[in-house]
């Protein structure tokens, strides 16, 4: 079943549930304290299993106190709260009062300190739901990307994919549409998106709403919240907050089980499994599974505390954000050349630190109103096995199963870490397989692939470093070749295509020049230095950087072959 | 549940040890498919001559052994793998959990038809991937080790290797099998376990055929010193990590199965020596000798992955091309010339 297909003036669709107030993101702010509590409780218990001694949570403890003296002296933000310095400071002269058992009797305790430090951090983390604010955003949004996407080739979909998948002319909208909503109001939906740019948590909140998904939550990370105008919009809206500077056990247990807990009570949740934006302009081939395993434990959690017919169940669907351009490829391909076989760890920067740079970076994404695609791939549960329309699981086979079998060991449901661990690694793996076969080629992926290739074709024998160190103006390809190069790829994506393997966009049933000049024309609309140029017969480019970023998106298909 | 029970599938000489084994600690279900020989094993509670442990039952239904068993050791050999696992497969959960000690690859295609230009790799599978790709189970793991069945059966001690990426599978495993006699390692490597209990059959044909020319130790040292780094360096080429080569399932296994006139794959090697033709041995042997499966299935991964491996491809022109045994050695001989082996730095 494909479910029914919904047209542009369709959109926004009808909430799946009309009252707000039912819905689960609002229930968990309403009952805000009880499920502040129950994540501390759970916190407590999981860090109490693990370091399950005075002394060994007396060590953990002192652990924490170090990194977080670190944090504070070297990685300072506005967005920390005054009293930040006070409050570990306290901490840490009731934790030197732990040592003195023989000298005074002093009635602290490693647990009193474990509590208060994991009060500090659920209150950090927790996000609220505001209807008011909600509503007003829901007014605002539809309007500032009605326009970014107001001038996208809307019709071409039309033609191209009539049989299982929905769209939408205005911002063309690819996967099962009415199944993901069914299930929404029969378990809990995790959306796992690529990441891309900055733009893709408001973009992707905006376009689940235009679904009529009931709002979700999801983890920003703490320095945005230092944005004065982002800041009360997020928190309202039901963002959490995720500190990428607090690396300690008990602030990661704290976020993992504050996003179990919300999924537990049926919070609809987005994920970034590719943790931060991808540097290299491909799409993610690795994911950081922390924030996953957490949909898994909440599944586990329902199978413990339900009968089995009644547990509800945690659907994940991938989503891939298709950009002609991102805004923020110039800085984005840098960080990864300069990291790239040295640290994997990124600095978070700042570079929307302030409310004029998030204007300018809005205002210039509308203005220069590119089109983007978006396409959902399978829904799956939280093994990864593909799920129907009426939320029953089928693996690989075929096969109707019961997922809480996979928790299950001679006969018994149980615990463990490790085998838990391994079942996220294999929905990771098919995350990742889902990013793959749902990525949407655009024109401009197409060209700057191919142009990228042929140069690298070009200067044989040159490194990439050195490629791409080269003066711009050095370079050169003539445009027969490039067609040529083009039609080749084109030739092959149509056959991945028809494999199952990748979605491409209409445009690439056009005659090869309309392709080049329709790539080239979105490629090159923001950025100062024209990652492609033509003059005549000769093909070129301003910034071979850029190049290599938008080449990227498809360096995972085997097409270099083909040229 | 019951008293628990774990699944033994194939009565052939390994499965038979393994439910010897198992049956210390627990009831077993030995899966024979023959309804006859099922009987026969049922009335004499013998198989090849060994009896069998008090507290195993044969059953010929994969239905009830999925139904008494979460925990199943499937031991038959890898050409008939498939059939077997598709058959069984509709009976299986994500609940069970599957340990196979089968030291053999899977085609999927005929590997007497293939070239090896038109291979892909993904078409060779090891049975833990398999079962994978046949089952919707998920836990699955191997046994690989210095095991000969018969030592096993007359109660010698003995030691294996469990692998697999769930250490649940693996303390499960060890439980099960553990006992006074017989050791039991986890390793989380399931794809270098398996890759060195299946290449090291070819080796042992080797070693084989050096005793039927009447050579002695220097030349079975010289041979499975180099069969080892050849097998590394075959394992690597598919994605293997050489730390699982050089345990129990590595050079364990091939030293084992190099000394043992017991070994089957021994057995062919040493009977090619004497210049019996490879039809009539297979026809007298009645089990199958990996070893050969491995050759073929080992050639065509050489030659795609272009791994170094002079001893494979030579043993397979002395096996399947008639190449004269003797020729045979001193192209190897002339072959090694350069250093000495060393698999750290591989």
């Amino acid at each position: 079943m494909a479910g029914r297909q919904y047209s542009a003036q369709d959109y926004p669709l009808p909430y799946v549930i009309e009252d707000l107030k039912k819905w689960p993101i609002y229930q968990l702010t309403a009952d805000k304290e009880a499920f502040l509590e129950q994540v501390k409780a759970r916190t407590r218990e999981k860090i109490k299993s693990k370091f399950n001694t005075n002394e060994a949570l007396k060590a953990e403890l002192a652990r924490v106190l170090y990194q977080e003296r670190i944090r504070l002296t070297e990685k300072a933000w506005k967005a920390d709260p005054k009293d930040e310095k006070q409050f570990w400071n306290n901490i840490k002269s009731k934790f030197v009062k732990l040592d003195q058992v023989n000298e005074v009797v002093t009635d602290i305790t490693e647990d009193q300190l474990l509590d208060e430090i994991i009060d500090r951090y659920a209150n950090e983390i927790v996000g609220e739901f505001d209807e008011r604010t909600f509503q007003f955003a829901e007014k605002i949004l539809p309007q500032f990307f009605g326009r970014v996407l107001s001038a996208a080739p809307g019709k071409w979909l039309k033609t191209f994919a009539g049989n299982v998948k929905t769209l939408h002319e205005k911002i063309p909208i690819i996967g099962d549409i009415e199944k993901i909503r069914h299930l929404s109001t029969k378990g809990t939906v995790i959306v796992v998106p690529t990441h891309f740019s900055n733009m893709d948590s408001i973009m992707v909140g905006w376009l689940l709403n235009e679904l009529g998904l009931p709002a979700f939550t999801y983890g920003a990370g703490l320095n945005l919240f230092s944005i004065g105008l982002l800041s009360g919009f997020m928190n309202r809206l039901g963002a959490y907050k995720v500190d990428r500077r607090k690396k300690n056990s008990v602030y990661l247990e704290t976020l993992k089980t504050y996003s179990t807990v919300a999924i537990q009570r049926g919070a609809h949740s987005i994920f970034f499994p590719g943790g931060t934006r991808s540097r290299s302009g491909s799409v993610e081939k690795k994911l950081k599974l922390g924030l996953l395993g957490t949909a898994l434990e909440a599944q586990k959690l329902h199978y413990k505390n339900f009968p089995t017919e009644m547990a509800p169940k945690i659907y994940v669907v991938p989503c891939i954000i298709n950009y002609h351009f991102v805004l923020e490829a110039p800085g984005l391909i840098n960080d990864y050349l300069k990291e790239t076989g040295k640290e994997k760890f990124f600095r978070e920067n700042d570079e929307y630190s302030t409310s004029v740079k998030l204007i300018r970076f809005i205002y210039k994404f509308i203005s220069a109103s590119s089109s983007l695609t978006v396409s959902f791939g399978e829904v799956m549960d939280v093994l990864g096995n593909k799920v129907d329309e009426n939320g029953d699981s089928h693996n690989h086979l075929g096969q109707k199963i019961d997922v809480k079998k996979y928790f299950i060991t001679n006969g018994e449901l149980n615990d463990d870490e490790q085998r838990d661990a391994e079942y996220v690694k294999l929905l990771g793996e098919k995350i990742l397989d889902n990013y793959h076969r749902y990525n949407v080629v655009l024109t401009s992926h197409l060209v700057c692939f191919t142009v990228f290739e042929l140069l690298r074709r070009k200067y044989k024998g040159v490194d990439l470093f050195t490629l791409l160190r080269t003066p711009a103006e050095d370079v050169s390809l003539s445009y027969d070749e490039v067609a040529e190069g083009v039609s080749n790829v084109k030739e092959r994506l149509k056959q991945l295509y028809d494999d199952g393997d990748v979605i491409i966009s209409p445009e690439l049933r056009w005659n090869v020049e309309k392709i080049i000049e329709h790539g080239m024309k979105n490629i090159n609309m923001y950025h100062t230095a024209s990652p492609i140029t033509r003059s005549g017969n000769t093909i070129g480019s301003e910034d071979l950087k850029l190049l290599y970023y938008y080449h990227n998106r498809l360096d995972d298909y085997g097409l270099e072959k083909y040229i | 549940m019951n008293e628990k029970t774990v699944g033994v599938i194939g009565a052939g000489s390994f499965g038979t040890a393994i439910a010897n084994l198992l049956g210390e600690n627990q009831r077993v279900l030995l899966y024979e498919r023959k309804t006859d020989v099922a009987e026969q094993i049922r009335q004499t509670r013998k198989v090849r001559g060994y009896d069998l442990h008090e507290r195993v039952e044969i059953s010929t239904s994969f239905e009830q052994v999925a139904k008494d068993c979460f925990l199943i050791f499937p031991a038959i050999p890898s050409h008939h793998f498939k059939e077997m696992i598709v058959d069984f497969s509709q009976h299986l959960r994500p609940d069970h959990i599957m340990i196979h000690a089968t030291k053999g690859l899977h085609c999927e295609f005929d590997i007497d038809q293939a070239q090896s230009k038109h291979l892909r790799l993904k078409d060779i599978k090891t049975m833990s991937e398999l079962i994978l790709q046949e089952t919707g189970i998920v836990r699955v793991g191997c046994l690989a080790g210095p095991n000969l069945a018969g030592e096993i059966l007359d109660k010698q001690p003995a030691a294996t290797v469990i692998a697999s990426r769930f250490d649940e599978v693996i303390r499960l495993g060890i439980e099960a099998l553990k006992s006074d006699r017989f050791q039991v390692y986890g390793n989380r490597d399931i794809l270098g376990i398996e890759l060195a209990g299946v290449l090291k059959n070819y080796v042992a044909i080797a070693s084989g055929a050096l005793s039927g020319l009447g050579y002695g130790e220097n030349a079975r040292a010289l041979l499975i010193t180099r069969g080892m780094g050849e097998m590394i360096y075959i394992g690597k080429s598919l994605g293997a990590d050489k730390r699982a080569f050089l345990g129990m399932a590595g050079i364990g296994d091939l030293i084992a199965t190099c000394t043992s006139p017991k070994s089957r794959n021994f057995t062919v090697g040493y009977r090619i020596a004497k210049g019996e033709s490879l039809s009539d041995i297979l026809a007298s042997i009645g089990e199958v000798a990996e070893g050969v499966r491995t050759l073929k299935i080992g050639k065509l991964i050489v030659e795609h992955t272009g791994a170094n491996a002079p001893l494979l491809l030579t043993i397979h022109k002395v096996i399947f091309e008639g190449l004269n045994i003797e020729t045979a050695v001193r192209m190897l001989m002339r072959h090694y010339t350069t250093a000495d082996a060393d698999y750290l730095d591989l």
